[in-house]
């Protein structure tokens, strides 16, 4: 099979969960993505890793086998004369660099975007941010939760009078948005020539995870719904976006925008008439009586448990389904037969499963070639084949404790 | 400015909000979108009017935000004679994606073995609820899919409801996932020639969105598919306080320093000196009752006072804005991720939601909002399908063209 990303060279200079799976998604589409990893300190942590956690350190790494596969990695010390060297080169041959390092720290390794412009003028420097390449916040810390807070969202997710939720999906965003920048320049490159400075942030993420809201918002200028949190047990439609408890404690949910054209099964499956005058119109359905209508799907829903639910659903081809945990998704057929769950045998640990990949490609799919690299596992390999270092001289490196 | 996606034309067979958003990252990037709607009211979502029963305002920002930037053509795919316009498209097309069941794709005429027929170098791109492969096949909605992947499951302090991660969530991410991929198609194809077949669904961007926790209880970390009160978080320094007005998010690391540094911003030094709270174990083992004496702090200042104070001693925090301060956010402004474009329904600038990606070259623009139906019919018919205008007459009597 070929890949798509088969002639791109990545360097991974990264630090958080999402930016590291930017590179990840990168690789697992056939980029050769460079991890770098610097002495003393990836020694040093992982060392400290194994003594703190001795008796765990015999479990599955699961994070790093999702965030680092498909990775090769480099250890090398770059503040040694050599090191410093070696990591100017490696940049000079990149076409693709990936970071979520803050500023200021570029800028004292030489590593920002200017600086490795100037190695290599065609290159696509990928970035997350905090909160975006300029104005006044362009310095705050990257943390999801600190750009989440900032997205309007956190307050209107929960049920009245309980705390504001943090989802953790613009961090998520963040991964894919970055890597879709990428890509783009990446396109924009192969037929100009030009290399460019791609940024997403994370307060950019989390929008854009929030957009029906916050577009809304943006054109209405106001609104308590919109500003604060609606009960289950007021929303407007009470067919879409609906949740009603089941007997099994599991929960329903209905989507169901067209009432008109569900009405008739819906109210057959529980129990309702049809033509119950209550509720036979759309606006009767939604306006006059909401609320009596959201009462007896309450009813209805918790006669029966979720499996009933699931199997009506599926036979009368419904806009509905079961809200489920991740024992679901974790043996459910489908996520298995679309690779969005891998099965995969571990040297270590055996048989497991591992979150897989969202897009499905016919001649370049993603593939799993390897799992997490350990640290300096691959010096050898990218200083010969990409840089050109004989046997020797690496011995010599090693010998020197410029690479590991 | 140079646009980054120049010369490359889309072929935009969706409906509302996962396929045309995907399309809408290839249009603000400089490719030629087409939408192709029926004849008869287009895509659906040109008839949504509210929004959580508020009226959606004077102008229908719903349909015309995610369909920027793009060009309309209405033919009606159910007859003969519009296929046989889509099929000349196709051949002068890059990309073609639709949202469509996989199944009305195909009593249309429009699989990817008929189209890749026509040009071997097409990208065909689907958006499908549950993937390309396997026996599911039923509607699916962004909030359907969602409750299947677990991530509602574990949102919320323990006993209340699952949680929706907010209105088009999982479409979002999906239709990112679906403009990744046509783009990784694009470039591949450039390098071999070669057009292949592609699925972004809702299901498997979803269940990427659930990264972090997913990951973790595959390994058998079960508990992290429950609710979780943050009542009880590890690390007291994480995690949200209630003001007198708006919550506050603070975030700090649980060490000695930190911890003496947050005392002092609350004016509670003397909590640094308790016993329960004297270093990084105790303030894990004791994190209940630190969560309280946090809270009982915190909730007699309001969040302006706590910022202010927290800024004073260098606490990283943030208030939990609301959209209404969003939309004044400076910094989002600045950075294009809110801009104006101007609206030829309501004959004004309008807000619109910007650019979340930043590129320095080739930066993403805003030049048009969202189509009317059909309006480049017949420029697209002549100028580019290359039709004589007795054809066109032809067609529109036999209704594949209004």
């Amino acid at each position: 099979m070929s890949k798509a990303l088969d002639d791109v060279v990545v360097l991974d200079l990264t630090k958080s969960f999402s930016a590291s799976l930017t590179a990840a998604f990168l690789a697992d589409f056939g980029a050769n993505v460079v991890r770098l990893d610097f002495l003393p300190d990836a020694h040093a942590d992982r060392d400290q890793a194994a003594a703190a956690d001795a008796p765990k350190a015999r479990k599955w790494d699961h994070e790093s086998d999702l965030i680092h596969r498909n990775k090769q990695s480099l250890a090398l010390d770059p503040n040694s004369e050599k090191g410093g060297k070696i990591l100017k080169d490696l940049f000079a041959k990149a076409d693709v660099i990936v970071t979520d390092w803050a500023l200021p720290d570029l800028e004292a390794a030489g590593l920002d975007f200017p600086a490795v412009r100037k190695l290599r003028a065609d290159v696509v420097y990928g970035r997350v941010s905090g909160f975006g390449p300029v104005g006044p916040d362009k310095d705050l810390p990257a943390i999801d939760e600190l750009a989440a807070a900032r997205t309007g969202m956190m307050p209107i997710l929960q049920q009245p009078g309980e705390p504001p939720i943090y989802t953790g999906a613009g961090a998520m965003h963040s991964t894919a948005l970055l890597a879709l920048g990428i890509v783009l320049a990446l396109v924009h490159r192969q037929t100009t020539g030009e290399g460019q400075q791609v940024d997403t942030s994370l307060f950019a993420a989390n929008m854009y995870g929030a957009s029906l809201d916050l577009q809304a918002f943006l054109a209405i200028g106001h609104g308590d719904r919109l500003l604060n949190p609606i009960s289950r047990l007021d929303v407007s439609n009470p067919m879409s976006p609906g949740i009603y408890p089941s007997a099994d404690g599991r929960w329903v949910t209905l989507t169901m925008p067209d009432t008109d054209r569900w009405w008739p099964d819906l109210a057959k499956i529980i129990g309702l008439d049809p033509d119950d005058e209550r509720f036979n119109s759309h606006d009767k359905r939604t306006e006059e009586n909401r609320c009596a209508l959201i009462e007896e799907l309450e009813k209805g829903f918790l006669e029966k448990p979720g499996s009933h639910w699931r199997q009506v659903f599926m036979d009368k081809q419904m806009s509905a389904d079961v809200i489920e945990q991740f024992d679901y998704p974790a043996s459910d057929p489908q996520a298995l037969t679309n690779r969005y769950v891998l099965e995969l045998d571990h040297p270590s640990f055996g048989k497991l499963k591992s979150l897989g990949f969202p897009v499905f490609m016919s001649d370049t799919p993603a593939r799993l070639k390897g799992l997490a690299p350990c640290v300096g596992q691959h010096s050898a390999d990218v200083l010969h084949d990409l840089l050109g270092y004989s046997e020797d001289a690496i011995v010599e490196l090693a010998r020197e404790d410029v690479v590991a | 400015m140079a646009k980054a996606l120049e010369g490359i034309r889309v072929i935009d067979l969706t409906v509302w909000f996962q396929g045309p958003v995907s399309a809408q990252y290839l249009a603000d990037f400089g490719a030629e979108v087409i939408k192709v709607e029926r004849p008869e009211g287009g895509d659906q979502a040109r008839g949504v009017r509210s929004i959580k029963s508020l009226e959606i305002g004077d102008w229908n920002q719903y349909f015309l935000v995610i369909n920027r930037n793009k060009k309309s053509i209405a033919i009606d795919l159910k007859k003969q004679e519009g296929q046989e316009i889509m099929y000349r498209l196709v051949e002068k097309s890059d990309v073609f994606l639709s949202n469509m069941a996989p199944g009305l794709l195909d009593s249309w005429g429009l699989s990817y073995e008929k189209l890749s027929e026509i040009n071997p170098k097409l990208v065909y791109a689907t958006n499908t609820g549950y993937g390309r492969h396997g026996d599911v096949s039923k509607p699916s909605f962004d909030m359907t899919v969602q409750a299947l992947t677990g991530i509602m499951a574990r949102l919320g302090e323990p006993g209340q409801p699952p949680v929706y991660l907010g209105m088009g969530s999982g479409d979002a991410y999906g239709g990112v996932m679906s403009a990744f991929g046509i783009l990784l198609a694009l470039y591949h194809r450039q390098r071999t020639g070669k057009g292949q077949c592609l699925d972004a669904s809702l299901y498997g961007a979803q269940l990427y969105l659930a990264a972090p926790y997913l990951q973790s209880y595959l390994a058998g970390n079960k508990e992290c598919a429950l609710q979780h009160s943050r009542k009880q978080v590890q690390n007291p320094l994480w995690n949200l306080y209630p003001s007198t007005d708006k919550w506050v998010y603070i975030c700090e690391e649980n060490t000695d320093e930190r911890f003496a540094r947050l005392c002092k911003s609350l004016g509670a030094e003397i909590l640094s000196d308790d016993g329960r709270f004297s270093d990084v174990a105790t303030r894990v083992e004791n994190n209940e009752a630190l969560i309280e004496a946090i809270e009982e702090l915190t909730g007699q200042k309001s969040h302006a006072e706590l910022m202010e104070s927290f800024d004073q001693h260098g606490i990283v925090a943030s208030p939990i804005n609301n959209l209404a301060d969003v939309i004044k956010d400076e910094q989002a402004w600045q950075n294009n991720y809110f801009m104006k474009a101007y609206c030829e329904e309501v004959k004004r600038e309008v807000d619109v939601r910007g650019l979340p990606v930043s590129l320095s070259e080739t930066p993403g623009e805003v030049n048009t909002l969202g189509p009317q139906l059909g309006q480049d019919t017949e420029i697209l018919m002549m100028d580019l399908l290359e039709y004589e205008w007795e054809k066109i007459e032809e067609l529109k009597a036999k209704g594949a063209i209004p």
